[in-house]
């Protein structure tokens, strides 16, 4: 099936923000599976063509889709659907700051009904053993959560609906090198079991390292370079240079 | 895409186990959804054998995730034989163990009843014991602030006389009309029979000046302004600009809650005064059309009839009022809990709680001034 052989398709994307274009021709093709990492300079609009993936915002022209569904689609059912097959996991983690870890987690089973709430019980502690957090956990409010943990609850409650897509922005933002380290290797080893396609927004080398396929670099209103790590780093382009160039990035890439 | 879930049973010629039963499909959510009825049956009858006596076989699985896992972990857990492919192995393991997790049993205490009274004394005592220290805090801010006054924090006053004040005169004055008008009307049909129809300027005068103007005026600041504060404040809670004041050696209370308090205790007596002259207006357009009052003669007995003292009395319990509404704003807005909820809850309690401190406060005076005027 064609359609299902990208999860994420753009063509010619114009998007605009407060009149001022930010993308313009960018084309991203993502394939099932496949781990990509999207990079650009600060203010390249890396979060805007996120929010524009998750249809958040519309574009001013262009095809976006997404499970080969376009977010216009006049069937709202398709628009559902296809929305259960991603999860998305927010920078600040964006859980219901009024409900517990148990009820945050189990809000998009419940959501999508179908299941009694012993089901709903079993499968949310078995995310929460997944992310590595005990039962007793879920009884907390993200206000009691240390920031590591925000992460990782925000992550069971992407990965509540079994999705086929995760979205992260900035996964390691705010978490100290142990901890990122941590949350690296427990996407790693959660898509080994789940196998599920990964779009992240970083800054962190040594997750870009750790876990991609393909980087994507956002620059000039589009995708200049989309190819695996060890070929974007040789590209001759300012931003490529001081990203991946400076001392921080040798380090990080050194046993690439 | 592979078939949807299915399960074939057939028996087997072994001494412990009786049955076999192959799983195979897709043991997702949506896979599930097909024959669910069917897949229910199945499993229900599959449950009354005894335990020990079916052998399961998952091998034929060719997708699984947590819906599915679940209901295949409900089924075997009293299997004899589980075979399943490696990869299947984690998730199943997973569901099984989060279904074992005990539920936390909710148990009846037959002395709620007290428990929750003493709670609600213990919260009421903690409200009061904060707000006393907000209050000896702002006053000690003050002194300070009148020995350096060039610290004084005009512009936020200046906002906040703006905000609490002009911007809340459209409404509160049309709401004073309308009463003025009500008021009157409802007066002047009584009054009329007993052909006591210029007392109809003493009633709605002293009532408007004395009572009705403060009250209109604080009850509306309550819902605009108050509400306005203690979001504001709950708000600059939650993102932690509240701390990050603090953290700078920025007094909280001289920067943020001084400055409300005092603009609302400016504002709402100059917002009183537009409402009583709008709240009269309404009782002369009225006393006009029912009474045949003229508006000067209206004008010209408004004084006899309505001693200034009365006026003072309602200006002055306007400055207490507005400083009432605005102080509870603020502590309710500081107490804040960093979640929605507590924000909705902040802000509701500030409001009713405000409102219900003014009405106290009216009744206070009212005992207190009953020989003035």
């Amino acid at each position: 099936m064609s359609a299902d052989e990208y999860v994420i398709e753009i063509e010619g994307l114009l998007n605009k923000v407060g009149g001022t274009v930010l993308h313009k021709d960018l084309d991203f093709r993502m394939r099932r599976e496949e781990v990509v990492s999207l990079v650009g300079g600060s203010g390249s609009g890396k979060t805007q063509l996120l929010r524009v993936i998750l249809g958040l915002k519309r574009p001013a022209a262009g095809r976006v889709r997404v499970f080969g569904v376009s977010w216009d689609d006049p069937n709202p059912k398709k628009v559902r659907d296809a929305r259960r097959r991603m999860g998305m996991l927010f920078q600040n983690g964006a859980l219901y700051s009024a409900l517990s870890v148990f009820d945050n987690i189990a809000f998009p089973l419940r959501e999508r009904g179908g299941l009694d709430e012993d089901e709903i019980r079993a499968i949310v502690h078995a995310k929460l053993a997944q992310v590595e957090l005990e039962p007793r956990h879920g009884a907390l409010l993200p206000a009691n959560l240390s920031g590591g943990m925000v992460k990782r609850v925000s992550l069971a409650r992407a990965l509540a609906l079994s999705p086929e897509l995760l979205i992260l922005d900035e996964p390691t933002a705010g978490l100290d090198p142990d901890r990122s380290e941590r949350f690296v290797h427990l996407i790693k080893r959660l898509r080994r079991e789940q196998r599920f396609a990964v779009l992240m927004v970083t800054h962190d080398l040594d997750t870009l390292h750790e876990l991609t396929d393909r980087v994507a670099v956002l620059a000039e209103q589009h995708i200049i370079a989309f190819d695996t790590l060890a070929a974007v780093r040789e590209l001759d382009h300012r931003f490529v240079r001081s990203f991946f160039g400076g001392d921080r990035g040798k380090r990080a890439l050194q046993d690439a | 895409m592979a078939d949807a879930a299915a399960l074939q049973v057939e028996p087997v010629a072994d001494d412990a186990v009786s049955v076999r039963v192959l799983a195979s499909g897709r043991w997702t959510f949506s896979g599930l959804k097909e024959h669910q009825q069917e897949l229910h049956r199945h499993l229900e009858g599959l449950e009354r054998r005894p335990p020990g006596s079916v052998a399961w076989d998952l091998t034929g699985v060719a997708e699984m995730d947590d819906a599915g896992a679940v209901w295949l972990a409900h089924a075997v857990r009293r299997a004899a034989r589980v075979e399943v492919l490696p990869r299947h192995r984690d998730i199943l393991k997973q569901v099984s163990e989060g279904m074992l997790v005990p539920v936390e049993p909710k148990r009846f205490d037959p002395l709620w009843a007290v428990e929750a009274s003493g709670r609600g004394a213990i919260n009421f005592a903690v409200h009061l014991r904060d707000a006393t220290a907000l209050f000896g805090q702002l006053v000690l801010d003050l002194a300070a602030l009148a020995r350096r006054p060039a610290e004084f924090p005009l512009r936020e006053l200046s906002a906040g006389i703006y905000r609490a004040g002009v911007t809340a005169l459209p409404v509160t004055m049309l709401v004073g009309f309308l009463v003025g008008v009500v008021l009157t009307y409802l007066s002047a049909l009584q009054l009329k029979r007993y052909g006591a129809d210029l007392l109809v300027i003493n009633i709605v005068g002293v009532g408007v000046v004395r009572e009705l103007g403060p009250m209109l005026a604080s009850i509306i600041a309550a819902g605009r302004s108050g509400s306005a504060i203690t979001a504001q404040l709950g708000v600059m809670r939650v993102t932690e600009e509240v701390e990050a004041l603090s953290v700078m050696g920025i007094s909280v209370t001289t920067r943020l809650v001084l400055p409300r308090v005092l603009a609302l205790a400016i504002a709402l007596p100059l917002v009183a005064f537009c409402t009583d002259i709008a709240a009269l207006a309404g009782a002369m357009l009225v006393s006009r059309f029912t009474l045949g009052i003229s508006p000067g003669a209206f004008i010209e007995a408004l004084p006899r009839a309505v001693e200034v003292v009365h006026f003072w009395i309602g200006i002055g319990k306007s400055v207490f009022f507005g400083f009432a509404v605005a102080f509870v704003a603020c502590h309710y807005g500081l107490r804040v809990l960093p979640n929605t909820d507590s924000l909705a809850a902040g802000v509701t309690r500030s409001v009713v709680s405000a409102i219900t401190v003014v009405i106290i406060l009216d009744a206070v005076f009212a005992i207190l001034l009953r020989n003035v005027g």
